[in-house]
């Protein structure tokens, strides 16, 4: 049994995401009345224990754990619990937070280690594309007409007259520049090594 | 600081008799204020003591001295006015009741003060500052508002067609403008009503013919359908409305109703009467038990081919037939206009557009009406078979905060929800119910329903759903069992959405043209949502039913009821209105409309080139008078001199290093301030309270007055939560911009906000305020001394 003591603030942990920087504006997550629409249509939820409405639900109730517990490494930001709330609350903003808090307390950064590869996709081709890594994957899920898409889809373009779905190589190499300057490529590298980082503990 | 200027340039011309009555008030106030003294100190023609001034015996004493020594004007000194201004304005006739001044030395003087001599010297000067005042007095006569006894109630729906009966039965004429071609309403539309008392549905079409009929036939009552507000002017309480009726192209003297015409017509058109599930002509009767029971033309879809002519025996069809406007003279007009329901292509989720058989409750209610497209067969509109499971889907549109959805709970829909619910368990036992909500809110008597409801096994799922897709032909409802923590796929061949209620169209038309607010939802705004619920911020106009918000036939009957005893009251009431109000020197007054903009009362209008004040809208804040460029406005009983008279007489017999400030306090300032006596509290003797109708009357001349003639400090004290409120914080940054120009410490101004409870804070405040001024004093002395010395 939990027992609610006087005097206890069990706003503190949603006051905290409130006020971090990755919250929106007005983020509703005071105004949650715990109507499920954000779970009803949560791809995790579908597949998973992931529930945004109770990982709301235990921010409001202050708990704690929920920064070390391995739910939170659930959802994949597709948005749709931001989307639908009628309360303008956005689950994955939390879980974002709830997140950043989970690499700063070391716990998390194992979780991150597999992220690096869409780092390595965007130095690859200068632009945000699905890790080579996913390939398997997808293929596993999507099936062979998927695999004909990707062979033909430079034809399909041609005859659509979108132009090369790559960038030339030139610009990838001025991308790369910009991003060993900015010090991406290096954070990059922080990120592989927290996989290491992991398998050490 | 010494007393400056000289106040005669304010005085009156000729010499004034007045007389000046003290109350020892059974030794309440004899006992802390020097009578002797006071009395001595007095300069009136006469001046008498009594031992109880309120008593009956000394109104005749009263009365005989105003006669014998032929008063002008009279000084009471004694009690609070609150308490009893009413009661000595009957003791002084047979002079004119505004002839009158009260010197306040009971809440304000003996009851808060215990020093003696102190508190007979406060009293000394409140007997002064109403002798000044009272010289400034005019006979002032009360208002009588002179009303048409005739009313508009716009809508005729269950709150329209209520209203309007009650204030015919009043003996007022009415006219019911409706915009359709019959009256009814979204009532008579919905088929069955719930009733919690006898857990059953009752007919709605049968509790509201009658009345509907009773309207038709009553004497007072005119109903004009087919008809819409075009214009309305305010004009002396009155309404000046210009209604538009559009051609119906069919004489209603002579139609019969036969339906000969429809039979012959070629054109159809979506029947909107029943949510559009099926089709009418384009000469229609919108239902059965229409009234007027007349055959309408649509202009819009009418092609004009004249077969409905040819059929028509009683040569009623005129397709040359031209509309009119009608003028209409009322004194009182009734908003009562509706709602209608949300707009579902707004939430593609639940795709309403997409598949026939998710329909909203409305339309279930048409489906299941009698009277409806499928006689009342609960048949899906796909296939016109009976559904195998009905989903109904609860805030649809409300409690919703994305854009385009509405914020509010639209009330009545869980009960809409349970009545269907329960209709369909009765009538198809095969077919299942699942209810998927947020909150159930059946609050008072309907609690009892929803249990009696829900006994009829209806599945309850708590959640709202996120979406509603078609899978091959089954509809899917996905929603998260909140309760259990789980996703939900509801496989349904029918889905039900609860629907918003949200303003009509005609409601925010109506509302524009007749110039009355509206709430940030649309709907007309209350003028107070606990204590004026029907009353709109224009005087003489009410709100009743579902244009005012959300709510059941219940509530909406009982406010129609309320709106008819509001119009009743100031056409069957003969009303006297206080004369305290702003009065306009058209001969002044240039039209340039400033003061209509700055009063938010909506008291202040314009008609035939003219500016005109609503006697029982006006409050006498007196806002009007600082923006009128040419002095045109003044609010009786509050003039300039009066308020200059009354400054003077209180600074008037200040000593040398004595303190005193002047509090200038509202109604409510006042209130609180006789409480802190009341409840003998006390607060420094510098203190001099001063009644005006609001911060708003002040301008930044009386308050350089108040300084120029000796006073140390100067508080305002208002009550907040007024729409005039935004005005008053920018009035008082007027007048401490003026103290800074004038060198004058704005130290020694205070803006308070009072409540009539809460007297401590006042009484705690006054005496902080009266030591933040001798600080304030100490400091600017010097600084003081050297503007004056420049000036010299």
């Amino acid at each position: 049994m939990n027992t609610l003591k006087i005097g206890e603030n069990t706003f503190e942990l949603a006051q905290i995401i409130i006020k971090d920087l990755k919250a929106s504006e007005n983020i509703g997550i005071l105004k949650c009345i715990q109507c499920g629409m954000c779970t009803s249509l949560c791809p995790a939820a579908r597949h998973t224990d992931y529930d945004p409405r109770e990982i709301v639900k235990r921010v409001l109730d202050k708990d704690e754990s929920l920064i070390t517990d391995d739910i939170i490494w659930n959802c994949f930001y597709c948005y749709t619990c931001h989307s639908v709330c009628p309360v303008n609350n956005s689950a994955c903003e939390v879980n974002q937070i709830l997140r950043q808090k989970a690499i700063d307390n070391g716990k998390g950064k194992p979780k991150i280690a597999p992220f690096s590869a869409y780092g390595d996709s965007f130095l690859e081709y200068g632009l945000g594309a699905i890790p080579n890594d996913f390939f398997d994957h997808l293929l596993k899920d999507y099936g062979k007409e998927w695999l004909q898409l990707k062979v033909d889809l430079e034809d399909i373009r041609e005859e659509l007259g979108l132009g090369p779905i790559l960038l030339p190589e030139k610009d990838v190499n001025d991308i790369n520049k910009i991003l060993e300057k900015t010090g991406f490529t290096k954070r990059l590298e922080r990120v592989r090594r927290c996989k290491d980082e992991g398998n050490s503990r | 600081m010494k007393v400056k200027g000289h106040f005669s340039r304010y005085a009156p011309k000729s010499s004034i008799d007045i007389g000046v009555f003290l109350c020892k008030c059974g030794g309440n106030i004899s006992h802390t204020v020097d009578i002797r003294r006071l009395k001595s100190s007095i300069d009136a023609k006469v001046v008498k003591e009594f031992e109880n001034l309120c008593s009956i015996k000394c109104q005749r004493n009263i009365r005989d001295v105003i006669l014998e020594e032929e008063l002008d004007r009279v000084v009471i000194v004694a009690c609070s006015p609150i308490t009893h201004e009413k009661t000595f304005r009957n003791h002084v006739a047979p002079l004119n009741p505004y002839l009158l001044e009260m010197a306040n030395i009971r809440e304000q003087c003996s009851w808060v003060h215990s020093d003696m001599d102190k508190a007979t010297e406060k009293a000394i000067s409140l007997t002064n500052a109403a002798i000044e005042r009272v010289k400034y007095a005019r006979p002032l006569d009360a208002i009588v508002r002179k009303t048409k006894k005739s009313a508009a109630v716009i809508g005729g729906g269950i709150s329209g067609i209520t209203a309007a009966l009650s204030i015919a039965k009043q003996g007022i004429k009415v006219h019911i403008i409706e915009e359709k071609p019959t009256v009814g309403g979204n009532m008579i539309k919905i088929g069955k009503v719930f009733s919690p008392e006898k857990l059953a549905e009752e007919c709605a079409l049968c509790l509201f013919n009658p009345l509907i009929n009773e309207a038709v036939q009553h004497k007072n009552i005119n109903i004009i359908t087919n008809a819409e507000l075009k214009s309305s002017q305010r004009k002396t309480g009155n309404f000046s409305l210009l209604v538009e009726r559009r051609p119906s192209f069919v004489k209603e003297d002579k139609c019969m109703a036969c339906g000969n015409c429809a039979e012959v017509c070629p054109v159809d058109v979506p029947n909107e009467w029943n949510e559009k599930l099926m089709f009418r002509k384009a000469i229609y009767k919108p239902f059965p038990q229409s009234v007027p029971d007349v055959y309408t033309i649509d202009e819009e879809n009418c092609i004009k081919c004249g077969k409905c002519q040819k059929v028509c025996t009683m040569k009623a069809i005129d397709l040359e037939m031209k509309g009119e406007i009608i003028p209409l003279n009322v004194g009182s007009v009734v908003i009562a206009t509706g709602h209608k329901g949300f707009d579902l292509e707004k939430r593609p989720e639940y795709g309403y557009c997409r598949n026939e058989d998710v329909i909203t409750q409305m339309e279930l209610a048409r489906i299941m009406g009698v009277n409806g497209p499928t006689n009342g067969k609960l048949l899906k509109p796909s296939d016109g078979k009976v559904p195998r499971r009905v989903v109904m889907v609860q805030c649809a549109g409300s409690r919703d905060e994305k854009p385009g959805g509405k914020r509010y709970c639209s009330r009545v829909c869980c009960m809409v929800a349970l009545k269907h619910a329960n209709f369909i368990r009765r009538y198809y036992p095969e077919t299942e119910i699942i209810i998927c909500y947020t909150d159930m809110r059946t609050p008072g008597m309907y609690e009892n329903y929803f249990r009696h409801v829900q006994s009829k096994e209806i599945k309850l799922i708590r959640g709202r759903p996120g979406e509603i897709v078609k899978i091959d032909d089954t509809i899917v409802v996905r929603v998260e069992d909140t309760l259990k923590g789980e996703q939900v796929e509801i496989e349904t061949d029918m889905v039900v959405l609860s629907e918003a209620m949200e303003p009509s169209k005609g409601t925010i038309k109506v509302a524009e043209t007749l110039n009355v607010g509206l709430t940030e939802d649309l709907f007309v705004k209350e003028k107070h949502p606990k204590i004026r619920p029907v009353t709109t911020d224009v005087e003489g106009i009410y709100v009743c039913g579902t244009a005012q918000g959300p709510k059941d036939i219940t509530d909406s009957v009982s406010q129609a009821n309320a709106a008819a005893s509001k119009v009743s009251e100031i056409m069957n009431g003969g009303l006297e209105i206080e004369p305290t109000i702003a009065v306009v020197d058209n001969y002044k007054c240039d039209i340039c409309g400033e003061c209509v903009k700055a009063c938010k009362y909506k008291a202040i209008y314009m008609h035939d080139e003219r500016i005109s004040v609503d006697p029982i809208a006006c409050t006498g804040c007196g806002i009007c008078i600082s923006k009128c460029k040419n002095k045109a406005v003044e609010v009786m009983g509050q003039t300039d001199s009066q308020i200059f008279a009354m400054i003077f007489g209180l600074l008037k017999d200040k000593k040398e290093g004595e303190r005193r400030i002047l509090a200038f306090v509202d109604y409510i300032g006042y209130v609180a301030a006789d409480n802190i006596g009341i409840n003998r509290i006390s607060y420094p003797e510098s203190v001099r309270i001063i009644r005006i109708p609001s911060i708003n009357r002040l301008m930044p001349k009386h308050v350089l007055f108040a300084f120029e003639n000796g006073a140390d400090g100067i508080f305002l004290g208002e009550y907040p939560d007024d729409i005039m409120y935004p005005d008053i914080q920018a009035k008082v940054q007027e007048i401490r911009s003026e103290l800074l120009r004038n060198s004058i410490d704005p130290d020694r101004l205070l803006y308070y906000k009072v409540y009539a409870p809460y007297f401590r804070g006042l009484a705690n405040k006054l005496t902080e305020f009266d030591k933040q001024v001798s600080k304030a004093l100490d400091k600017l002395e010097p600084v003081l001394y050297k503007a004056s010395s420049k000036d010299l």
